[in-house]
């Protein structure tokens, strides 16, 4: 079955001096959050960015798939640490994903969290859908008991 | 203009059926600790977000700055758009789940545009996108629906 999501945004003005909404999403889990160009492509001092906001879903989604890879192979995790680094340049685009992972999972061993780690980076759905992005990496470790 | 970096930060507990996560925009500090699980992800989102109501986010919000661009570069800057956005995931035989489609609809209210000014603005906004390329190149098909508001 299908699964939609919705956003709604809003913008007022030229790009550099105009300012956006993220007025809000379907489930009303956040917003509005404000975003203006400045603060995606300088400092964000506060507000978020498309970027981020990709590498918030990016990590979401790697963190699901590694717990349903890790929980079929009889080794579910008790915790999974993931950040992701989105990295845009302007005119260019998005150029690199860089994702990161920490895992707390009982009876693994760490050739194969990096193995599961790699099926969920290749098969989730965020990650089919940012297969245009040129570099992108993976560092995955068991937390150190 | 240098390389511009975003990070976020996401923290899992337990199995995939039962357990739970928490999403927090990590560069920025504009949400923290948003909570998120299987069950609120493909069925109702009983108020929990999900990657894909994320990629609605980032995907409106990168088009509407694009559009605001192009809308600027033209010598129309516009007084007000709004922009919704639908990411539809679905399963695909063979595939498993993937980002099927987004739909945007945008309603613009600029003055001084015309309709085929408006529509050249679109399309470069849609080419200049930089999320919209990440799709496309991925297969995702991406609808757009207009709307122009007379400033005038």
């Amino acid at each position: 079955m299908a699964t939609d999501r919705n956003a709604k945004v809003t913008w007022t003005g030229s790009l550099m001096d105009g300012s956006g909404k993220i007025e809000g999403v379907g489930s009303g889990a956040f917003g509005p959050l404000d975003v203006t160009w400045a603060s995606r492509a300088e400092e964000p001092a506060g507000l978020t960015s498309p970027e981020e906001l990709i590498a918030a879903a990016w990590a979401s989604c790697v963190s699901m798939a590694l717990a349903h890879g890790l929980a079929g192979a009889g080794t579910p995790p008790e915790r999974l640490e993931t950040s992701v680094t989105v990295s845009f340049q302007p005119g260019e685009g998005i150029i690199k994903g860089a994702i990161e992972i920490v895992g707390t999972v009982p009876g693994i061993d760490h050739d194969g969290f990096v193995e599961q780690a790699e099926g969920a980076r290749r098969n989730c759905p965020v990650s089919k859908a940012l297969t245009g992005i040129p570099e992108v990496t993976l560092a995955a470790t068991l937390a150190t008991a | 203009m240098p390389r511009i970096v975003r990070d976020a930060d996401v923290v899992w507990e337990g199995n995939l059926a039962r357990g739970e996560g928490a999403i927090t925009a990590a560069s920025s500090g504009a949400f923290t600790a948003l909570p998120y699980s299987l069950p609120t992800r493909i069925a109702a989102p009983e108020g929990k977000t999900s990657p894909e109501e994320l990629l609605a986010s980032a995907h409106g919000g990168c088009f509407t700055m694009s559009l605001a661009g192009e809308l600027t570069a033209a010598g129309t800057p516009p007084g007000r758009l709004d922009v919704h956005c639908r990411i539809t995931m679905d399963e695909v035989e063979g595939q498993g789940h993937l980002i099927v489609h987004s739909a945007l609809a945008v309603r613009a209210r600029v003055d001084g545009l015309d309709a085929e000014a408006f529509a050249k603005a679109v399309d470069a906004a849609h080419e200049g996108c930089s999320f919209s390329s990440l799709l496309r190149a991925a297969g995702v098909g991406i609808d757009i629906e207009t709307t122009l508001d007379g400033g005038d």
